[in-house]
């Protein structure tokens, strides 16, 4: 059994790649909008599924989810790397790497698309422009500098506005 | 810039927002750093940070999809070719698949999709548990059957077939499972036997099993997304 799994793996993989790639690679460009680059990050996160699924089982993520996160992840590690070089202070580089979890908490394992309903309501509870900040810090890979300077607030207020959201957030989502 | 302020006037804040900071990458690199160090040694900040992972994932629905260039896949293909640790990764997936998670669905859509692989020859068969699955409006009727001893399920479609363009996936719902597994995208022949885990098999006396109508390929989140066309509880013989 294993030994067929492992000879048709490749193709397993390139299924997998089918059905989600255009979906990653929508996430990579919006975070880096750069083809090059994106095209660059979209092989990595292939190369670390491959490499790192085991890891999957223990957030106990959905599966598009952990897909999700690890492109997100990567992406925003180049953007990074990219602002550091660009300002010429390497701002100490990104170590994350995923941190294996010794317990798949049931609660993780919720079908998606009532997450995502969930979700999505809760955001819509948020004034508008707090909301974009969110937004803008999950999707865009925005840092409290580039939001406070997108929405025209200083610093401290962007930091407060965003942690008073993410405490709505969480206690919609936990209602 | 202005990174090291401390303002004052801050509701309070704790772990649980830390780690959502943590996610969005808002934390400045020496923040950073030390909660990296914290989530080493600290399990429950780890489900902190898997949370909100899960509840931001949810924003990405809106990112439109976009085709990437072929040359990502066939660059991607030739590296896992050459990348020795290849079959290990696979065998890892397996593993895990082993322990029986059902929250594993897309792994095993992924590895599910190779199991559903019928078995050339047909050998001795004698079923522990059989299901017959029927749509209401009766255009489907699949029956299986599972023989515990060998692992192997039987798999009969006796009537319909999915729509163009789409397939008919079967799932294993153990008795008190939060999530259905993924048993795999039925095949286009009519009958077909399939090798299952041990693990998967255990999970047949009081389970249901239920067909759904999904993409080709099966569904992409590895949960049920489509319609579920049949469920029925397995009976033991």
């Amino acid at each position: 059994m294993i030994a067929r799994i492992a000879l048709r793996d490749r193709r397993a993989f390139a299924a997998l790649y089918d059905a989600t790639s255009a979906k990653l690679f929508g996430v990579c460009l919006r975070v880096l909008k750069n083809r090059g680059e994106a095209e660059d990050t979209l092989q990595e996160v292939f190369l670390r599924i491959w490499a790192k699924a085991d890891s999957y089982a223990v957030t106990g993520h959905s599966p598009m989810t952990w897909l999700i996160t690890i492109a997100r992840n990567l992406s925003i590690d180049r953007l990074r790397s990219r602002q550091a070089r660009m300002s010429g202070q390497g701002d100490g580089g990104d170590l994350l790497e995923q941190v294996p979890d010794s317990s798949p908490g049931p609660e993780a394992t919720t079908i998606a698309r009532s997450e995502q309903a969930r979700m999505n309501a809760c955001m819509e509870e948020l004034p508008q422009d707090r909301a974009e900040a969110v937004r803008g810090a999950y999707l865009e890979g925005d840092n409290y500098q580039t939001l406070a300077e997108r929405h025209g607030v200083p610093l401290n207020t962007m930091r407060t506005w965003l942690r008073r959201s993410l405490q709505k957030l969480k206690e919609c989502l936990t209602r | 810039m202005s990174g090291t302020d401390t303002p004052q006037a801050e509701p309070p804040f704790d772990d649980e927002f830390l780690a959502a900071e943590y996610v969005l990458h808002l934390l400045d690199a020496e923040a950073r750093r030390s909660f990296e160090a914290r989530l080493v040694a600290e399990p429950a900040l780890r489900e902190e940070v898997h949370r909100w992972e899960a509840h931001f994932a949810s924003l990405a629905e809106e990112v439109p999809e976009t085709a990437p260039p072929a040359r990502v896949k066939a660059a991607l293909m030739a590296q896992i070719d050459a990348a020795p640790e290849g079959p290990e990764g696979v065998r890892r997936i397996f593993s895990a698949w082993r322990m029986g998670l059902g929250v594993l669905a897309a792994a095993l859509v992924l590895v599910a999709a190779l199991v559903l692989v019928p078995i050339l020859t047909r050998p001795d068969f004698s079923p522990a548990y059989h299901v017959d699955l029927a749509s209401a409006d009766g255009d489907l009727f699949v029956a299986a059957g599972l023989d515990a001893e060998q692992n192997l399920l039987l798999i009969r479609r006796d009537q319909g077939a999915p729509r163009p363009g789409r397939a008919l996936e079967l799932w294993l719902i153990a008795d008190g499972a939060e999530a259905p597994v993924s048993l795999g995208v039925l095949p286009d022949e009519n009958e077909i036997f399939v090798t299952l885990p041990a693990e998967l098999v255990q999970q047949f006396a009081g389970a249901t099993l239920a067909i759904s109508d999904e993409p080709e390929g099966g569904s992409p989140t590895g949960a049920p997304n489509g319609a579920v066309l049949a469920a029925a509880a397995v009976e033991t013989l």
